[in-house]
């Protein structure tokens, strides 16, 4: 999923769930967040390394696809990105070391999504964005897994898109320079390598962009599946993916007190359905103007576009008493606890691929926060 | 180009550039050195692919080419390991040969990358050329069997150099996200 999913879309769904305008913003802000928060960023604002919750690409470039890096990227994609659906899934026939990659494909409403969303209740604005953010991508990365792997997320040349007029084989192209192409059905993957762990072979890398838009609609065979063909119809399941937002926002402002997986409130997006299905229809690389336009109507106010830097200064010049109370101190201490639980879940199943992690469980104070922030900010400003 | 395949290639070239000083000094047995080397790094890659298939390649669609790639090596690594008694003469045309493919498949590989559009293909392509020339004199002065050594030779040593080359240069990477 991209920006327009991401940060419009999900305030659309706070202030569906009863959140007010500025709450929907810090939400919408954190779930945007997580595709920013990589290990350069981190350093520039003297943060702990630990929460990167993504990879740049020429950080990906320089690692190494040695033991230990192949943990770090295991645990920042299949704890952001690619959420395992059953890390106890079985196959007949299959190796151990073919079952711990076969275990982190992702998919929705698995135990771990229910995890994610509980982990939240009661935490900050911060940590329901990144919950959300999780949440969302379960449903646009489905049938991949958060580390490298060829035999599970390769793909063949039968990669078939379906549109209004029929249905079209999409050209993959190498050239990172040249944009994907939505007339010509042209888009950018990543280059074919024989090397199991080789980077390239990391989430839906080998299919591009495409399960990232939420018009695409197709069929393609996965290196898992036994030569079966999966469908996977993108505006049907961003639909859920909205609709079980709305549901986990309600359990996380405390409107339903259990948040259970197959579960989505359609009740509530109901009169603008007709309204969110023609955006997710809609053939277009960036969704983001439509879905803006969408969460205006929908408070009145004003949604500010996403700015990587807008909280970043009050982090830094914070003082160290007051630091952890900052926006962004908050996004990160979500972020390591998010990463703690899911490490540690992949390691209590037996499986070894994103290592394993000290659990962190945290609370948080439900104290005059905002208060303190907006003191702290009177400090920067003087 | 992951770390891990820079290091490898750096070792390999230094590997290369050893033997072929070998070659150079020793022509009578310099040779069979390269053709234990040829044989061992075949026969491993070989296996290390039936590996991968029958713990996890079974199970990919599309995986049994790792069945066949490794049978093919290791294949090819024992073939390369039985030649130690066959005349030299014979043993040369066969480095020869596998040098003059592994030109033919860099200009492949050139092909393949220009059509992506990349520009960084000249390295590459004068690599995959020398090579493929290197193999055609070997072939024409094959009765001259310490000439054809001495140009087999400095071809690896050229071949060394420009893996070492490739290893520290920046690698175009695609990835989505």
């Amino acid at each position: 999923m991209q920006e327009d999913f991401h940060y419009y879309a999900t305030y659309c769904a706070a202030f569906l769930a009863g959140f007010s305008h500025d709450e929907s913003l810090d939400i919408c802000y954190s779930a945007q967040f997580v595709d920013l928060c990589s290990k350069t960023l981190l350093l520039k604002l003297k943060a702990p390394l630990i929460a990167a919750t993504t990879q740049l690409q020429l950080e990906m470039m320089d690692s190494r696809t040695d033991i230990l890096a192949l943990l770090d990227i295991t645990r920042i994609w299949a704890s952001f990105h690619f959420l395992p659906r059953d890390l106890y899934a079985k196959k007949k026939w299959a190796t151990k070391r073919y079952l711990n990659k076969y275990r982190l494909i992702c998919g929705p409403n698995g135990e771990l999504v229910k995890e994610t969303v509980e982990l939240a209740k009661g935490k900050s604005l911060q940590a329901i964005g990144l919950a959300m953010h999780v949440l969302a991508d379960t449903w646009a990365h489905m049938y991949f897994a958060g580390t490298p792997s060829l035999c599970i997320n390769n793909i063949t040349g039968d990669f078939y898109e379906n549109y209004e007029d029929g249905e079209r084989k999409i050209r993959f192209k190498h050239n990172p320079t040249s944009p994907d192409d939505v007339e010509k059905g042209a888009y950018t993957n990543s280059l074919f390598q024989s090397n199991e762990n080789s980077i390239m072979n990391l989430g839906h890398g080998r299919a591009g962009h495409f399960p990232d838009y939420s018009f695409a609609r197709y069929r393609y065979v996965p290196a898992w599946g036994d030569y079966s063909l999966i469908y996977k119809d993108n505006p049907s399941d961003y639909l859920k993916a909205f609709a079980q937002m709305v549901y986990a926002l309600k359990y996380l402002n405390g409107r339903f007190f259990s948040f259970d997986i197959e579960r989505y409130d359609y009740e509530a997006i109901e009169p603008y359905r007709e309204k969110i299905v023609k955006i997710l229809k809609k053939r277009q690389l960036n969704a983001c103007e439509e879905w803006k336009a969408f969460g205006e109507e929908l408070s009145g106010e004003s949604i500010p576009d996403f700015d990587i830097e807008r909280y970043q200064y009050e982090y830094i010049k914070a003082d160290r008493r007051y630091k952890n109370k900052t926006f962004l101190a908050r996004f990160f201490t979500a972020a390591i606890a998010q990463k703690a639980m899911v490490t540690n879940e992949i390691f209590k199943s037996g499986n070894i691929l994103a290592g394993f992690t000290k659990e962190i469980k945290y609370q948080e104070k439900e104290d005059d926060d905002d208060k303190i922030r907006e003191w702290l900010n009177s400090k920067i400003r003087q | 180009m992951t770390n891990i395949q820079k290091i490898n290639n750096v070792v390999l070239g230094i590997i290369s550039i050893a033997v072929a000083i070998y070659m150079i000094i020793d022509p009578q047995d310099g040779y069979l050195l390269m053709l234990f080397i040829l044989s061992f790094s075949l026969a491993f890659r070989g296996l290390k692919e039936l590996f991968y298939f029958f713990t996890m390649g079974r199970h990919m669609v599309g995986g049994r080419f790792s069945l066949y790639k490794g049978v093919f090596l290791l294949d090819i690594g024992f073939f390369t390991g039985s030649l130690i008694d066959i005349p030299k003469t014979y043993v040369m045309i066969y480095l020869v040969i596998i040098n003059a493919f592994a030109g033919l498949v860099e200009i492949l590989r050139v092909m393949e990358t220009r059509r992506y559009g990349s520009k960084s293909w000249k390295l590459k392509f004068s690599h995959g050329i020398i090579n493929i020339l290197l193999a055609v004199f070997c072939i024409v002065f094959i009765k001259h069997q310490r000439t054809v050594i001495l140009v087999y030779a400095l071809g690896l040593i050229y071949s060394a150099l420009i893996r070492i080359v490739s290893a520290f240069r920046k690698t175009a990477f695609i990835f989505i996200q």
